[in-house]
């Protein structure tokens, strides 16, 4: 692949994430499904994980963790490693365990969002003493929910990363 | 694994890791305000949520024109009734203030006591985007700092009820956190009763779009519907904005003190515009 290759390939990935972005901070946090918000970020970051391997995924995690400490209000530098941690785990996942296909990206979004809930639970359990159950029955509901948009975010990554050249070079 | 190490992936990591730290320590260092990277963003990003506002504004008026005609005209004859009503309520108000400032005029409270003079300063913010995740309530509006925002400042509706406090400033845009949220804490009175307690946000009460009067006093007797307002002691907020009404009081699972569930007067999830109280003389 070429310089000029690769730079079109990621900054296509990256266009495809603004749209993610767009969509869920300004469409469907208007219109929340049962209640709940649906969470795009960590499914963009495990799909082009699945797609791009260990390397593309923690590169492409490490951007979506730097857009995610400015959109979400929750959000710190903690989050710029744990979603480039994501990414890295997701594209190892993928790459030596799962297919890199649809069902290994519906696993490696679970995962992601887990994590991503995991760090949440935790500091509202122990910094604000927040009932567990509470918390432990919104994240449930997020992942599930969220989960739903796995085909259509899967499918625009997918689309993004068949449309170039497949070898990738950090 | 190896691949990944050839790819220079131990740089990605060292990255992330130097830039984890670098967000960390300027959002500590900037205690309230934006870090760089959020705030031009922010900036960049707000004429892109105004639009994008105003277009789902405009479908969501689209929708409501097309398909609720009948139920929004029998609205309107029903609000012009209550409109009519709640002017003659205000006429009768307004003598009470005029008539009751003569009286403050009378006694020459006002030049023995200036300090109990209220003022409030407010800005005209436009609501551009509603919180973006589960595990907060918070707003963004399209004033910042160049307005004269600043951390802590109470955002209000056009009818005076508190809406939140302002979280995070940016240049052009700030951050609010609903009075349900989680994270909020400030002092409270119940109007009828004169109590004062502490409000705050609960997570399980946020998700119903409520929070919580704590800490009640045990001599007092409170009743459903009772207004709770802003108690103003801590000199940070206004005293007197109206939080919501409470809807019923609850023993706390230890079964030692009470709490009081708030149902806030502002309408939360339909805001398109609020007002921000940049100054104030506090009450005594």
């Amino acid at each position: 692949m070429t310089r000029h290759d690769f730079l079109i390939k990621w900054g296509v990935y990256t266009l495809a994430l603004l749209l993610v972005w767009v969509l869920e901070v300004y469409v469907l946090a208007r219109f929340p499904l049962f209640g709940i918000r649906p969470v795009l970020l960590p499914l963009a970051a495990a799909a082009v994980a699945v797609l791009e391997g260990a390397s593309g995924g923690a590169g492409f995690g490490l951007g979506i963790g730097l857009l995610s400490c400015a959109v979400y209000p929750d959000a710190n530098g903690g989050f710029v490693l744990l979603f480039a941690l994501s990414g890295l785990a997701a594209g190892l996942l993928a790459q030596y365990v799962l297919r890199q296909d649809f069902l290994g990206c519906l696993l490696c979004s679970a995962l992601s969002l887990a994590a991503l809930d995991a760090v949440r639970i935790l500091s509202r359990f122990f910094l604000r003493e927040e009932a567990l159950d509470a918390l432990l029955c919104l994240a449930g509901r997020e992942i599930g929910i969220s989960l739903l948009f796995t085909p259509l975010v899967y499918l625009l990554f997918l689309w993004v990363f068949r449309r170039v050249p497949k070898r990738t070079h950090f | 694994m190896k691949d990944f190490l050839r790819n220079n992936g131990v740089l990605i990591l060292i990255i992330a890791v130097l830039l984890s730290l670098i967000v960390a320590v300027s959002s500590a260092l900037l205690g309230g305000f934006a870090d760089p990277f959020s705030n031009l963003l922010g900036v960049l990003t707000t004429p892109i949520r105004s639009g994008i506002n105003s277009v789902v504004t405009w479908a969501e008026d689209r929708y409501t024109a097309m398909f609720r005609q009948s139920e929004l005209e029998a609205e309107y004859e029903q609000l012009k009734k209550d409109y009519a009503q709640l002017e003659q309520t205000l006429r009768e108000a307004q003598q009470a203030i005029e008539e009751n400032e003569r009286y403050r005029n009378l006694l020459g409270l006002k030049e023995a006591r200036p300090e109990l003079e209220f003022t409030e300063a407010t800005v005209t913010a436009t609501v551009t985007a509603v919180g973006a995740t589960n595990w907060d309530s918070t707003l963004t509006i399209s004033q910042g700092s160049s307005a004269g925002l600043e951390v802590n400042q109470a955002v209000i509706d056009e009818y005076g009820n508190l809406v939140g406090l302002i979280d995070e400033v940016g240049a052009n845009w700030a951050r609010v956190m609903t009075v349900i949220d989680s994270d909020l804490e400030l002092g409270g009175l119940v109007a009828r009763t004169d109590s004062t307690a502490l409000l705050e946000g609960n997570f399980e009460l946020m998700a119903q779009g409520k929070l919580r009067l704590s800490y009640l006093p045990e001599n007092s007797e409170f009743m459903t519907g009772d207004q709770v307002l802003t108690s103003g002691l801590s000199g940070l907020y206004p005293a007197g904005l109206v939080v919501g009404y409470i809807e019923e009081v609850r023993t706390d699972p230890s079964g030692m003190t009470r709490y009081a569930v708030v149902t806030p007067e502002a309408d939360l999830q339909n805001l398109r515009q609020v007002f921000v109280i940049t100054n104030f003389a506090a009450t005594q």
